[in-house]
């Protein structure tokens, strides 16, 4: 029961946080939303288990991502102001398309879910009991073990965009000079 | 009242086409940026979600997760340089005026 009620809860804060984060007009209170989304993005995984991953969700999105996207909305201040008008164009078009997929996604996993049944263990059941594999030493050990080329190539990945960022933004001041 | 797998991935579904809407209506680059961000995370729930209902958690669901965090972080890291650099040649943060290419 108190399972049920904390992930109603924390579903219904991410449900409406993200709401906000598409529709707020002013786009520094919409980057200040998708902080509350992400930390309650990072309590659903702690209800999953996943404390490792909750603890890396705060620390990369909340602590990077979203302090970035606040330094680059302060410095493109001048446009992103009060006097520049956020209007959006194709809500209509947009409400429904996204409205139309999500519902085919609803409908596609709820008839899976019937057909399923509701047995302990099952895709469509209660949890199965989570054995002692699954804390972040046994992350770390498939990280280094099995998934090890992965894990490499996002080392590689990081790299490569932390140049072609340091490209993009330093070539404009040589051209400054 | 138990909460099931299908709890999860309708949660997923709803945020993933939240995300998709901001991204088709927002004006402003860093507006599209941020709605990916959300497009992410339904995604990176949905994985952990999935790895967790199967018959022996091992954690590869939330494996999977750590790389879509890393690969969103490159991408965002990328692309607020890109709209920084764009930004400061034409003072334009609109997507659809970013049009440097299309003459």
């Amino acid at each position: 029961m108190t399972e049920a009620i904390l992930f109603y809860a924390l579903a219904a804060l991410t449900v409406i946080s993200a709401g906000l984060v598409v529709t707020v007009k002013n786009i520094f209170h919409a980057a200040l939303y998708l902080a509350l989304a992400l930390f309650a993005v990072a309590a659903l995984y702690v209800t999953l288990g996943a404390y490792f991953l909750a603890a890396i969700q705060v620390l990369v999105y909340i602590g990077a991502v979203v302090v970035l996207a606040i330094f680059v909305i302060n410095l493109t201040r001048t446009v992103t102001g009060a006097a520049v008008s956020l209007t959006r164009r194709w809500i209509v078009p947009a409400a429904l398309a996204s409205a139309l997929t999500a519902s085919l996604i609803v409908v596609a996993l709820l008839k899976s879910a019937m057909a399923g049944g509701g047995a302990a263990g099952n895709a469509f059941g209660p949890a199965p009991v989570a054995g002692p594999s699954e804390g972040a030493a046994t992350l770390g050990r498939q990280l280094l073990g099995a998934y090890v080329l992965p894990f490499e190539l996002v080392s590689v990945l990081l790299l490569s965009a932390l140049i072609a960022a340091i490209a993009v933004i330093g070539k404009d001041r040589e051209d400054e000079k | 009242m138990t909460i099931t797998l299908t709890h999860y991935l309708v949660l997923g579904a709803i945020l993933f086409c939240l995300g998709i809407y901001g991204a088709v209506t927002r004006k402003n680059a860093i507006g599209i940026l941020m709605a990916l961000e959300l497009v992410f995370n339904a995604v990176n729930l949905s994985f952990v979600a999935a790895g967790r209902w199967q018959p022996r958690p091992d954690g590869v669901g939330q494996l999977f997760a750590l790389f879509v965090i890393a690969a969103a972080a490159a991408e965002s890291v990328l692309g607020l340089a890109i709209i920084l650099a764009i930004y400061r040649r034409r003072v334009v943060v609109n997507a659809d005026e970013m049009d440097l290419m299309k003459h």
